[in-house]
């Protein structure tokens, strides 16, 4: 049973790795967590269904313009909203990115929400297991696998490497003196706010074959991707990578040896368990970052 | 001179005129002012840790359910009456947020309110899980509150609402002009500072927790009879989310504005039953609206229009 | 002299209202409409429980309008939303009765919230004909103003576990979820099986809104049942079948009223075969059915952005009931007469595989239930079971 556990435990956690990497990149660039992100990818996924189904696109191109159209609506969202509210208390910005993930779930089930009990695009692949040493694994959860890997390798050179990775990590760190040292810090922003929407979009295309999409599956990947950031440390591209591949293996793990009722309560215990002894995250250093 | 619009004329006859509507409203217009009386003493609990302390913990919609079930086990398992079943699920809440209130000590910021968060969904689990006593999923069923008075008993149960919310802004109030109200803001403002002032942290911040528990029980035992049924999902995520929104809607760290907010929220959500299906779109967008517009509340608008308008410890400017 | 004259106008006012009394319109009814009032969700995660039924209940209820209305009134549905919630069941009920004044309540998905809302209702004495809550305890003990025209949670399990046996299992695993949706089956099925001398041989329980279902699906497979009980949700049952497929693991599976979509299923889990020993019930004919053809064309030119579902179907169904009711009941509509026609009726409707038949002592009102395959890719009814 162990490998098999193990197998999955991966693959599933290689999707909620998916959801926390745009969750970092926009803590890292504006110091909110964006409780909206969840409700992005949704709509993300609806996008590339109506593209799919109904303008009878394919695939690929129907992932590029679900991605440039989640780009779009984080874009609007962030000169509608986000941007407002800049000098605002981090409380209003909580309560902002609430109120809108609501708004956004309204307008998904109004748009998608009748059209059936929930709704999916085609795989890119064929969607029939393969064996690898006698373990089954289906082949759009290894697709989905290596594009989490790209993207936080992507986005950790980004950071690192790019000025505009500098940049953008430099907003979070002290607005005020990026302003100083001649930062347009509300372009930055709007930046990430889109590139953020963006990367919830994709995820979306290619996790929708595996995780089926209803209007109401934001909150569900948004709490394990925070049980995944929270485990990598707030802020840490790597580690919301790795937090998200051990909240697939303790759900599994949990579910499959101690009770299958502890696998959506799991998360939630991480959490709670991890914050406890390390009040920072596994990898987060106390006190670096107090937002 | 003799100021009218200042805290104590106003909540008065704020206070009268709650009083006085039952003599000329329906059953729906009842219930939904009990349900206001009720969202006030927990935003006034949920703002002793948001507003005033400064802790982002969101643990005030489990512990509103653990004194909504500690009423109805109380009453339905052990024929406890409601007179004592009420403070008894007052007490169970405020027990409950004390033992959370340790390891939360250490947390602050972001990881508090993910913590907090999480502690909210596992309480909802328990309630869903703990068959023999939360009755699982399908809850428990409680007889409607005999008061002894002739007449309908759920307008009974709004006058003793009303009371108990009364009492809660008045304790509040006093709360915060006594020593401990002025060690929570220490804190709020700087925990260094506070312990420079010799204020006891890990107290004051227990304090804290365990008053905001009290209130969320109390309510929670208030909640429990108008319902009927003691069921998990009514103390969800959706629960956690009203009463922060009423929190920082009416505005953080100010009595007025916790009262502004219960009433303005609740208000709001019945008057968008009328939007049906869009009742999702509404709700975002009236939340949305009102933080684009007023970021710093309705206690905000009090500020800036009536200066002379005083409050303990109210904030000045911004919290940022 | 003055006085005795004002007296004896006051006793003559008195006794005009009491003689005025039984001849007064009745709430919610004028010469040209009834005022009915939806209970029920229409928002978050289990709006097709509601907002669905409603739309199919609507779209009998605008084609009875269109065609003159019933003895010349015309039917207006006005819906509140419950959100599945208890909590928000009862201000809901609160305003249908106190601020909309209905005539009668048609309406009804989540039991917790139908429960929750039932005190005011029965207090108000207001007639209720609930669309889809499955708990018995709605309609058992008979309350003279309460019917249902969907089935009792006991009655879905005890058909699914008869079905199964059936079908020759001999070891059987439940897989459900924790809610009140599957608790309302959940225990029933238990009793069904404790009175069969039959004890599972597993007992999962899976999220209604799952990503992976590899770990429930290993420990059936180990637990060597070679059939298995589904009180789950359509997207929880699609996971599990997609699971139990990548392990290899092809059980008998029968599965509960909401998951009949078996085409909508097959095509988001993409793998050919991976249904083929999955069987579902429903109250209702498939939505597929040539003999509700009619009907799919009604709902979609009400509600052009709906797709025609299973939901639909139980609103239609409800709605024929009703509008028979309402004919039955007759010109001088109160709601102590519909009350009398509701309690003695049978209606057949095309949406439904047997009629509803409610009497004096039996407010549970529908027993029967369809039982779906696919068969070559496209859905076949394989079976109809009548319960006593």
């Amino acid at each position: 049973m162990l490998p098999f556990l193990l197998t999955s435990g991966l693959t599933t956690g290689a999707l909620y790795a998916m959801v926390a990497i745009g969750l970092v990149l926009v803590y890292r660039s504006t110091g909110h967590i964006n409780f909206s992100h969840g409700e992005l990818f949704m709509l993300g996924g609806f996008f590339a269904y109506s593209l799919i189904m109904f303008a009878g696109l394919p695939y690929v191109v129907a992932l590029f313009l679900a991605v440039i159209l989640s780009f779009l609506l984080g874009v609007i969202s962030d000169r509608l909203v986000y941007r407002p509210l800049i000098k605002a208390p981090g409380l209003t910005m909580v309560l902002a990115t609430v109120g809108f993930s609501y708004l956004l779930k309204g307008i998904g089930r109004y748009f998608w929400g009748g059209k059936g009990e929930y709704l999916s695009i085609p795989a890119i692949v064929d969607p029939a297991p393969i064996f690898i040493n006698d373990i089954p694994i289906l082949p759009q959860q290894l697709i989905v696998l290596g594009a989490a890997v790209a993207f936080m390798v992507a986005f950790a050179l980004f950071f690192s490497r790019t000025k505009a990775g500098k940049i953008m990590q430099a907003t979070s760190e002290n607005p005020t003196a990026s302003y100083l040292v001649g930062i347009r810090v509300e372009n930055v922003y709007t930046w990430t706010w889109g590139v953020g929407a963006a990367v919830a979009g994709a995820a979306a295309v290619l996790m929708t074959p595996l995780t089926l999409i209803t209007p109401d599956i934001g909150a569900t990947l948004l709490i394990k991707a925070f049980a995944a950031t929270i485990l990598g440390g707030l802020g840490s591209m790597t580690g919301a990578v790795v937090g998200g591949f051990a909240v697939g293996l303790i759900e599994q793990l949990a579910s499959g040896y101690i009770d299958t009722s502890l696998q959506e309560i799991a998360a939630f215990l991480v959490i709670m368990v991890v914050l406890v002894f390390r009040p920072a995250g596994l990898f987060g250093v106390y006190g670096q970052r107090r937002a | 001179m003799l100021k009218l619009i200042s805290p104590v004329p106003v909540f008065c006859s704020a206070a009268i005129f709650a009083a006085a509507l039952p003599a000329f409203a329906n059953q729906y217009t009842i219930f939904v002012g009990n349900l206001a009386f009720i969202y006030i003493i927990l935003t006034l609990g949920l703002n002793l840790l948001l507003g005033y302390t400064g802790l982002l913990a969101f643990v005030n919609a489990a512990l509103f359910g653990i004194g909504a079930y500690a009423t109805a086990i109380a009453r339905t398992k052990f024929g406890i009456p409601y007179g004592f079943a009420l403070p008894l699920g007052g007490l169970a809440a405020l027990a409950v947020g004390v033992v959370v209130a340790l390891p939360a000590l250490r947390l602050t910021g972001l990881y508090l309110a993910l913590a907090s968060i999480s502690f909210a969904q596992f309480a909802v689990w328990v309630f869903a899980h703990w068959d023999p006593v939360t009755g699982g999923p399908t809850g428990i069923r409680m007889a409607a509150v005999a008061y002894g008075f002739s007449g309908s008993w759920e307008t009974v149960h709004y006058y003793v609402s009303l009371a108990i919310c009364i009492a809660s802004v008045v304790v509040t109030s006093n709360i915060l002009r006594s020593r401990v109200g002025r060690s929570f803001v220490a804190i709020r403002e700087s925990e260094v500072a506070a312990e420079g002032l010799a204020i006891d942290l890990t107290r004051t911040k227990t304090t804290a927790y365990g008053l905001s528990a009290l209130y969320a029980g109390i309510a929670g035992g208030l909640f429990a009879p108008i319902l009927t049924l003691v069921v998990p999902e009514s103390y969800d995520l959706f629960q956690v989310i009203v009463q922060f929104a009423m929190v920082v809607v009416g505005g953080l760290g100010s009595i007025a504005g916790a009262i502004f907010g219960a009433v303005g929220l609740i208000g709001v959500q019945e008057a968008l039953r009328a939007t049906k299906e869009l009742q999702e779109i509404a709700f975002g967008g009236m939340i949305l609206l009102t933080v684009l517009f007023l970021p710093s509340g309705l206690a905000g608008l009090l500020r800036k229009y009536l200066p002379e308008w005083r409050e303990p410890l109210r904030r000045r400017g911004d919290d940022r | 002299m003055k006085r005795r004259i004002l007296d004896l106008g006051a006793l003559a006012l008195v006794g005009g209202l009491f003689l005025q009394g039984p001849a007064k319109a009745e709430v919610g009814v004028t010469d040209t409409e009834i005022l009915i009032g939806a209970l029920g969700v229409l928002t978050g995660p289990l709006y097709h429980n509601g907002k669905t039924i409603y739309d199919g209940v609507e779209s009998v209820y605008n084609e009875v309008n269109a065609a003159g209305g019933i003895h010349g009134r015309k039917i207006r549905y006005v819906r509140e939303d419950d959100v599945c919630k208890p909590d928000q069941a009862v201000p809901a009920a609160k305003k249908l009765i106190h601020e909309h004044k209905v005539f009668m309540i048609h309406g009804g998905g989540c039991s917790n919230a139908s429960l929750a809302a039932m005190p005011e209702i029965v207090q108000a004495k207001i007639p209720w004909v609930i669309t889809a809550s499955t708990a018995p305890q709605l309609t058992d003990p008979v309350n003279p103003m309460i019917f249902t025209t969907m089935l009792a949670g006991w009655m879905e399990t005890e058909g699914q576990l008869q079905r199964a046996i059936d079908l020759g299992a001999k070891k059987i695993a439940i897989v459900k979820q924790k809610d009140a949706w599957a608790d309302s089956r959940y225990k029933p099925l238990l009793d069904s099986m404790k009175a069969r001398n039959i004890t599972p041989v597993a007992d999962e329980e899976l999220s209604p809104d799952p990503t992976d279902a590899t770990a429930v699906a290993l420990k059936l497979k180990t637990s060597g049942a070679d059939a298995v009980i589904g009180v789950l949700f359509p997207k929880a049952a699609t996971v599990l079948m997609r699971d139990m497929y990548k392990i290899g693991y092809r059980p008998i599976v029968v599965g509960g009223s909401a998951i009949s979509d078996l085409k909508a299923m097959d095509q988001s889990i993409g793998i050919a075969g991976s249904l083929d020993k999955f069987e579902a019930l429903a109250p209702t004919k498939h939505p597929d059915d040539p003999s509700v053809a009619k009907w799919k064309d009604v709902v979609k030119k009400h509600y052009p952005s709906d797709t025609f579902m299973t939901w639909h179907l139980f609103g239609v169904a409800s709605g024929e009931f009703m509008v028979a009711a309402l004919k039955k009941a007759g010109k001088d509509l109160t709601r102590e007469s519909l009350a009398k026609a509701l309690s003695d009726l049978s209606v057949e409707s095309a949406a439904y595989p047997g009629p509803m038949t409610c009497k004096p002592d039996n407010h549970q009102c529908y027993r029967s239930m369809a039982w779906f395959s696919l068969r070559g890719g496209e859905v076949k009814q394989v079976g109809v079971t009548h319960l006593k």
